[in-house]
């Protein structure tokens, strides 16, 4: 229907490769879902189906011992063929009181191999569709190396001279680039600090954008005070998004490793490294590798104390960090359907920390009402086949999920905030791509509304990602406070005046940079204790090696503001 | 999949190959006497150095574009080794406050190499490089799992190799740290079959037999199959993306 809407509106012709299956479309007849034997913890399970390789099921095993369902056969059976309407149920966790993740997750399932199928032979996924017509085959398989036309190549002030160094070297220091208004140059890393040579790196776009006439670049020349910019935006990604670079079908490569980000407009998306931008920015189009897909289904009402944030940790935490690696991550499923589009991103944000090519959402009318006043470019949107094999399947139920944080020192360090309630925490972080959004600024100001404007016990950083979300920041009421403004709130509880928009401390950055954690040691504690909205807690993410980071949603680290330790928000929204 | 790269040798290689060769000496002998870092250095194609780094460093090679056309790939590399875990994430092979460093400078691509594996945590008793030093004596760099997971910065590699690694053995990599390692030329990416990581200390004094698909612990004695190079192979052989795409008619011959 809402192809419908959009050919009324726009009076072009909108176009779907395949029809858009239904939610629930690895029930039934779906030659993807593969509920044969597989191992749990190590005990194997009859199948209930006629036999199955057991080579296949080597692959299946679960992981990790934390994932703590283990379903009985009669179960299985019920929950694999159970009518659409009635999402898996999942039976209490056998333990009382669990230390380990309550069971939100079906056991992954691996596919069935072609010939036990009969399967068609042209069905794809989204990504491979997607590639494919990048590179205009008709058909392509995991593993294949395609030559891909490049719609958008993005790049920013830390790797963009050295992809024009690598341009010029190679394509002459006289050449052009392929296209002027397909390469976006979005300084944001580095931008408010002394630091000559980060200067210097936003006077090298410059004069490249000078020269190649690029259409689109995000230039800052005051840094002193953003607003007097009024072409800079502020965070890549997210700029990307609101500019209306991000459209659904397209092929979008940056020199940022959370450009999977965009994968939420349902777009190929992916990170590369300066001599491969180098490459593009003279002959538009790269050699990729086609990943195979892995499929998470997320269905049941998302509580009002989750967040993306909190669904991305747990897959991760389920998966580890290269449970994805050179593969792609498809996120379907009713809850991720309820999801607006900057919560879509923060789940895409954080593929690449599951070591995962790309992550695409299917666009929806979600996806569409967004783009409406942000491109005018045409767009035709891709979706996976109904036959289309997927690697993995793994199926949640959210409406069972508690929050979740990541623990020092690894994104894949998952632990339920509740869990960590005694970890004595110095500072809050809120801000980058993953968690600098509008979206996440509001979900941390409800929360500091329904906790009755208590106080931050800690310094609590606020990094507006985009200039844009800044201005709404400053400007969008908040529901439940009576008309008043994060910015109100924020500056009510006592956090710290919202900073000009850019990356900031996620990435720690020149030793100026606002928000750095900076000493080994503070005042009160023996090391630096952050929580942090951001995406990465390796040693030294943030600055100091020794720093300790814990990954958490936007209301969780509100929660930990008010309280000065790791808090599950429930103490604050129920 | 024996991977082999003789047939590829070119004249002007083929002279500082056999440097390389003659002075390793059979596996079983203790007596043996490991050529320089530099000539340990793969002989791929650079792609980002400017061609005066180059020179400085590679004996008997050519400028950047010639290279290109008439690439040879090495067939060994000789020298110590430095043992790190898993999941060594970009920000401890480079950290983010050097990013503000261009690597298609030479002047700051050096100094990208003095930083190299700065960001490892106190527990690593043995420093990568020296406090006054800018370059490493440990030539070759084995990893566990998960080997350059994070950040898409082509500066890891680019530290590394500009510091004289020639190789790094993993585990496993991740995947925009191997493609970057493979674009650049400035790190060799291998993949062990085994957990080498385990096996081997830092200072052990290893070969790597490409050819072969083998390394050689010369101080514990010990050998291991090396996994092949698989799809990078051909982009490798060529001389990295722009030679691989040059030959096979993707972008035309030099500008």
């Amino acid at each position: 229907f809402y192809c419908t809407q959009r050919q009324r509106r726009s009076g072009s012709r909108c176009t779907h490769s395949s029809f858009r299956p239904p939610p629930f479309i690895f029930l039934g007849n779906q030659t993807s879902l593969n509920l044969f034997a597989f191992t749990v913890s190590g005990k194997k399970l009859q199948s209930f189906r006629s036999a199955e390789r057991p080579q296949a099921m080597a692959s299946s095993t679960i992981a990790s011992p934390s994932a703590s369902f283990i379903p009985t056969k009669k179960e299985l059976g019920r929950s694999a063929f159970s009518p659409a309407s009635s999402p898996f149920s999942v039976p209490k966790c056998r333990k009382s009181i669990s230390k380990k993740i309550v069971s939100v997750m079906a056991p992954q399932q691996s596919e069935r191999k072609p010939a036990a199928t009969g399967s068609v032979k042209t069905a794809m996924t989204m990504t491979e569709k997607i590639l494919a017509r990048a590179s205009e085959k008709t058909h392509l398989s995991p593993g294949e190396n395609v030559w891909v036309d490049v719609d958008i190549l993005m790049t920013h002030d830390v790797c963009g001279p050295g992809s024009i160094g690598i341009f010029k070297k190679e394509f002459g220091q006289n050449a052009k680039v392929w296209d002027r208004e397909k390469i976006v140059i979005i300084p944001d890393h580095y931008i408010f600090t002394n630091d000559e040579r980060a200067n210097r790196n936003v006077d090298i776009l410059r004069d490249f954008c000078a020269e190649q006439n690029i259409k689109y670049f995000y230039d800052i020349q005051d840094r002193g005070n953003f607003k007097a910019n009024p072409d800079y935006k502020g965070v890549c990604h997210i700029a990307l998004a609101q500019e209306g670079h991000c459209r659904p079908g397209e092929v979008l490569l940056g020199t940022d490793s959370h450009t999977c980000t965009a994968g939420a407009f349902g777009q190929f998306a992916t990170g590369i490294g300066n001599t491969d931008a180098g490459f593009v920015m003279g002959a538009g189009k790269l050699l990729l590798k086609v990943p195979p897909t892995l499929r998470f289904v997320m269905d049941g009402e998302m509580p009002d104390y989750i967040l993306a944030k909190d669904l991305i940790l747990q897959i991760i935490g389920e998966i580890s960090v290269a449970g994805a690696t050179y593969k792609s991550m498809e996120f379907v499923g009713s809850t991720v359907e309820s999801l607006n589009m900057e919560e879509r991103m923060t789940l895409c944000n954080m593929v690449v920390e599951a070591g995962g090519k790309n992550g695409v959402v299917p666009a929806d009318s979600t996806t569409f009402k967004y783009l409406e006043d942000k491109t005018s470019l045409p767009y035709e949107p891709v979706y996976s086949d109904q036959q289309a094999r997927f690697l993995s399947e793994y199926r949640f139920d959210i409406s069972k999920l508690e929050p979740i944080v990541a623990k020092p020192h690894s994104p894949d360090n998952r632990a339920l905030a509740r869990e960590c309630k005694d970890v004595k925490i110095d500072r809050v972080y809120i801000g980058s791509c993953t968690g600098g959004k509008t979206e996440d600024f509001m979900a941390a100001a409800k929360l500091f509304v329904a906790s009755g404007y208590k106080k931050v016990k800690v310094p609590t950083f606020l990094v507006p990602a985009t200039q844009k979300v800044w201005m709404d920041v400053y400007s969008l009421p908040v529901p439940g406070s009576g008309g008043k403004t994060c910015s109100q709130i924020f500056e009510e509880v006592g956090c710290d005046t919202p900073a000009s928009p850019s990356c900031g401390a996620c990435l720690g950055g020149p030793k100026d940079t606002y928000a750095r954690m900076n000493e080994p040691k503070s005042v009160r504690l023996l090391l630096q204790v952050c929580v942090s909205t951001t995406n990465r807690n390796f040693p030294g993410r943030m600055g100091h090696k020794e720093g300790e980071i814990y990954l958490a949603s936007p209301y969780t680290a509100a929660a930990s503001a008010l309280t000065g330790y790791v808090t599950d928000p429930r103490d604050f929204l129920q | 999949m024996a991977v082999s790269y003789s047939s590829s040798l070119s004249s002007f290689a083929a002279a500082a190959f056999s440097e390389t060769k003659a002075s390793i000496a059979p596996a079983s002998s203790q007596a043996v006497r490991f050529a320089s870092i530099s000539s340990a250095r793969p002989f791929i194609a650079p792609l980002t150095s400017n061609s005066t780094v180059l020179r400085n460093r590679r004996a008997s090679f050519v400028t950047p574009r010639a290279a290109a056309e008439s690439h040879s790939s090495p067939t060994s590399f000789h020298g110590l080794c430095y043992v790190v875990g898993d999941n060594i994430d970009t920000d401890q092979i480079i950290p983010a406050e050097y990013l503000t460093l261009v690597p298609s400078n030479p002047a700051e691509y050096e100094k990208l190499g003095s930083y190299a594996l700065i960001g490892l945590p106190a527990s690593y008793e043995k420093r990568f490089i020296e406090p006054n030093e800018t370059k490493t004596k440990y030539s070759i760099v084995i990893g566990g799992e998960n080997f350059g997971c994070g950040s898409s910065r082509e500066h890891a590699p680019v530290a590394l190799g500009a510091a004289g690694v020639a190789a790094v053995v993993a585990q496993s990599y991740a995947r925009i740290f191997f493609r970057n390692s493979v674009a650049t030329g400035e790190v060799y990416p291998l993949e062990s079959e085994v957990r080498v990581c385990e096996e081997c200390r830092t200072g052990d004094v290893i070969t790597i037999e490409l050819g072969e698909s083998r390394l050689i612990n010369h101080t514990t004695g010990k050998e291991y199959k090396l996994q092949p190079i698989g799809d990078a192979g051909p982009v490798i052989e060529a001389g990295g993306i722009f030679a691989y795409a040059r030959k096979t008619g993707m972008i035309p011959q030099s500008a």
